[in-house]
């Protein structure tokens, strides 16, 4: 794939965003928008592990998988290096910036299972990017991540205190304003193909 | 075809295996603090397991700061200097801690992680609060709602406290309740009785301890309490007093009087005992026979609604009205109350009016 | 829409047997979320905010504080009465603060309603929007209380 890692990184966050153009990590996204501080929280918190996870998970491929033939089984790999990233992670930080890990709480354990972070990994592979350009296009996604849950969070406080029709309270305002907001972002499209 | 599967379950399982091992050595060596050691006021040298809160760690060695909400940072009443080893000061904490405070090295211990050796300041009062196992050996019921446990110690222990003071009881899960949670309860017994505590125990509606108290205890029961706590204590004084306490308030005022009547005493002393109906009186017969004891006592229960059916000689309505006849001089008297934040307020203000001096009004609130 | 694990935190706590008897969800099935939303359309519907409806609580709490022991006649129909128990109560929702344990019962003369709150439920109502599940012992029924409270 010819694009540098730099364009790649300013694409992943506005012409190919993870969630508005691919529409994964919808469950969280949709979930913890309810508040902008707790969505500002998650977002740099998926930012972190899908850098280290994208990076990590293109050396299982190239250097596990690929060699011995079964690039099959990336499925199951990445998710498992997922986990366990995660869950180091969390120990980690736990130990060493107790601070920052009372801010984060729940929402680390909550981060493995964001679709985003596989799909980001398996993306990597099917576009065939180099260990540079994986991590532009992690950190990139990541970003592009908290770009979307962040504007979805800030509308909702907006709309606490408005009309909205009974049935589509929640959820379903959610989907119809992720909707609108793609529709925006599909007017990125084409403008730097990273695919 | 079988080389294949193979292969590719050797591959599964040593990614997870390899990763799985590493998670192990990393959560042993992560959350391993192995032993620290709590200095405390430069006096004494307590060695506990790290990991745990400060508080935890503390009461696990039999030292108990006070808390209010069992550990969870929603109360404040658990803060303690920590001059060393406290680490960062996390946000959950700053909410209870001003600048002064802050400056002061002051910290919330249920929030402070023991991980390395800490060196922290503490009241000496605190080294007196101590658990206690007893066995129930008596309950009385008192009214429709209330009733007297007596707890004695096990053999050779014995409680030193002030009357007036509380214990925190420890209920036990039971029914649809599956831990235990600790309430505070007055001591209604004398100091004097050193190996035995008598609490006097309202059922609460809704209320976890209480119903436990009510409900489960027979008398033969184990019970664990920790104490003693509070302020709320008799001043030695030749002052003349004024008790004012309703319903369970009464429980350190009894503690008070029977403390009295061991110690002897000739102050001038009137017991005010607010209550709605005859049905809310009780250990009417102990503070009558109190009035032969002592020189100069007297127990003045005030009914606010008593029907004419209930055949109610004594005083109606509220207990303010009948403060001036009971005092003489008023810059000479010390009024103890036990009860309810509006009753405090309402009799303060009533008090206050009458001269007696803000200072020498000791109050024991519920809320 | 599902709990997030703060909120199965706070659900937690609101089990029976752990901060009350009986507990703050009753025999809700509902999760914590749902049980707010649903009531907060209700207030909406009767325009009134669950801020409004907190301070009407203080207020008529504050004043039958002093009358400890029978209550007051409020505005000549509220008849408002306090009763203060020992000891305070964190909030299940897992913020700093402990409430005292007042209960106040509340009877509107003119339509007969009676309602009982309590320190902890004027505030989850207030700050939480949380009226506590269905056939929790304080339930308030948002409508009731509204016609308790302003009629």
């Amino acid at each position: 794939m010819e694009i540098s890692a730099f364009l790649l990184f300013w694409a992943a966050i506005f012409t190919s965003n993870i969630l508005l153009t691919n529409f994964l990590g919808m469950c969280s996204y949709l979930s913890v928008s309810k508040e902008v501080e707790s969505s500002l929280g998650l977002g740099i918190a998926v930012s972190f592990v899908l850098v280290f996870t994208t990076a990590l998970n293109w050396l299982a491929y190239h250097y596990l998988l690929v060699p011995f033939h079964i690039e099959y089984l990336q499925y199951i790999v990445f998710i498992i290096v997922i986990a366990a990233f995660v869950q180091l992670l969390e120990l980690l930080i736990e130990r060493f910036t107790p601070a920052l890990y009372y801010s984060l709480g729940i929402f680390l354990p909550l981060i493995t299972v964001n679709c985003a972070i596989f799909g980001v990994s398996l993306f990597m592979v099917i576009r065939n990017y180099n260990f540079l350009q994986s991590i532009a296009y992690g950190f990139g996604s990541g970003l592009g991540w908290l770009l979307a849950i962040l504007m979805l969070a800030g509308l909702r406080g907006k709309l606490r205190e408005k009309m909205v029709p009974a049935g589509l309270r929640g959820t379903g305002i959610s989907l119809i304003i992720t909707g609108i907001m793609a529709l925006a972002f599909v007017g990125f499209s084409g403008i730097a193909p990273i695919q | 075809m079988l080389s294949i599967i193979l292969k590719d379950i050797g591959v599964i399982t040593g990614v997870s295996g390899i990763l799985a091992i590493l998670l192990v050595i990393a959560e042993r060596w992560l959350n391993n603090y192995g032993d620290c050691k709590i200095n405390v006021n430069d006096k004494r040298e307590l060695t506990v397991r790290g990991g745990s809160s400060l508080l935890n760690s503390l009461s696990e060695a039999q030292v108990f700061l006070p808390s209010a909400c069992g550990g969870r940072g929603s109360c404040g009443a658990c803060k303690c200097k920590v001059l060393e080893g406290g680490g960062p000061v996390l946000p959950t904490e700053k909410p209870f801690l001003s600048e002064a405070e802050l400056a002061d090295h002051v910290r919330l211990s249920c929030q402070v992680k023991v991980k390395s050796d800490v060196s922290i300041v503490i009241p000496e009062s605190i080294f007196n609060i101590r658990e206690f196992k007893s066995v129930v050996t008596e309950i009385i019921d008192y009214t429709y709602d209330i009733k007297g446990f007596t707890f004695e110690l096990e053999p050779g222990e014995t409680i030193d406290f002030q009357a007036g003071q509380y214990v925190q009881l420890i209920s036990e899960p039971y029914a649809k309740v599956k831990q235990g949670v600790t309430r505070a309860y007055s001591i209604s017994s004398k100091p004097d009785t050193n190996n035995a505590i008598q609490l006097i125990i309202r059922l609460v509606p809704e209320g976890i301890c209480s119903t436990w108290a009510h409900t489960q205890l027979k008398v033969g029961d184990k019970v664990r309490f920790t104490g003693p706590y509070g302020d709320f204590y008799l001043r030695d004084t030749d002052a003349d007093i004024l008790f004012v306490a309703g319903g369970s308030g009464k429980a350190p005022i009894k503690s008070m009087l029977e403390h009295l009547a061991v110690t002897g005493t000739n102050r001038k002393m009137t017991y005010f005992f607010g209550a709605r109906t005859p049905k809310d009186l009780y250990l009417t017969e102990e503070m009558e026979s109190f009035e032969k004891v002592f020189d100069d006592f007297a127990y003045v229960p005030v009914l606010s609604h008593a029907e004419p059916s209930d055949n109610w000689k004594g005083k109606t309505g509220f207990v303010m009205p009948f403060f001036k006849d009971a005092i003489r001089d008023p810059k000479n008297t010390e009024a103890y109350l036990c009860g309810s934040p509006g009753m405090i307020g309402a009799v303060t203000k009533s008090l206050t009016e009458l001269g007696v001096p803000k200072e020498k009004i000791y109050f024991d609130s519920f809320g | 829409m599902k709990p997030t694990g703060k909120e199965l935190k706070t659900m937690q706590r609101m089990q029976p047997g752990v901060q009350t008897l009986s507990g703050f969800l009753g025999d809700d099935t509902r999760p914590l979320n749902e049980i707010i939303q649903d009531d907060s359309v209700v207030l909406d519907k009767l325009g009134r905010s669950r801020e409004e409806i907190a301070k009407r609580m203080e207020s008529l709490t504050q004043a039958s504080w002093d009358s400890y022991l029978e209550g007051i006649l409020v505005e000549g129909k509220y008849q408002v009465q306090t009763e203060v128990y020992r000891g305070r109560m964190p909030c299940p929702f897992g913020h700093p603060g402990i409430y005292r344990k007042a209960v106040t019962t509340l009877t509107n003369q003119e339509n007969g309603i009676t309602v009982v709150w309590t320190s902890l439920s004027m505030h989850m109502i207030g700050a939480h929007g949380f009226f506590e599940g269905r056939g929790s012992a304080y339930r308030l029924e948002p409508e009731t209380l509204i016609k308790a409270l302003f009629d």
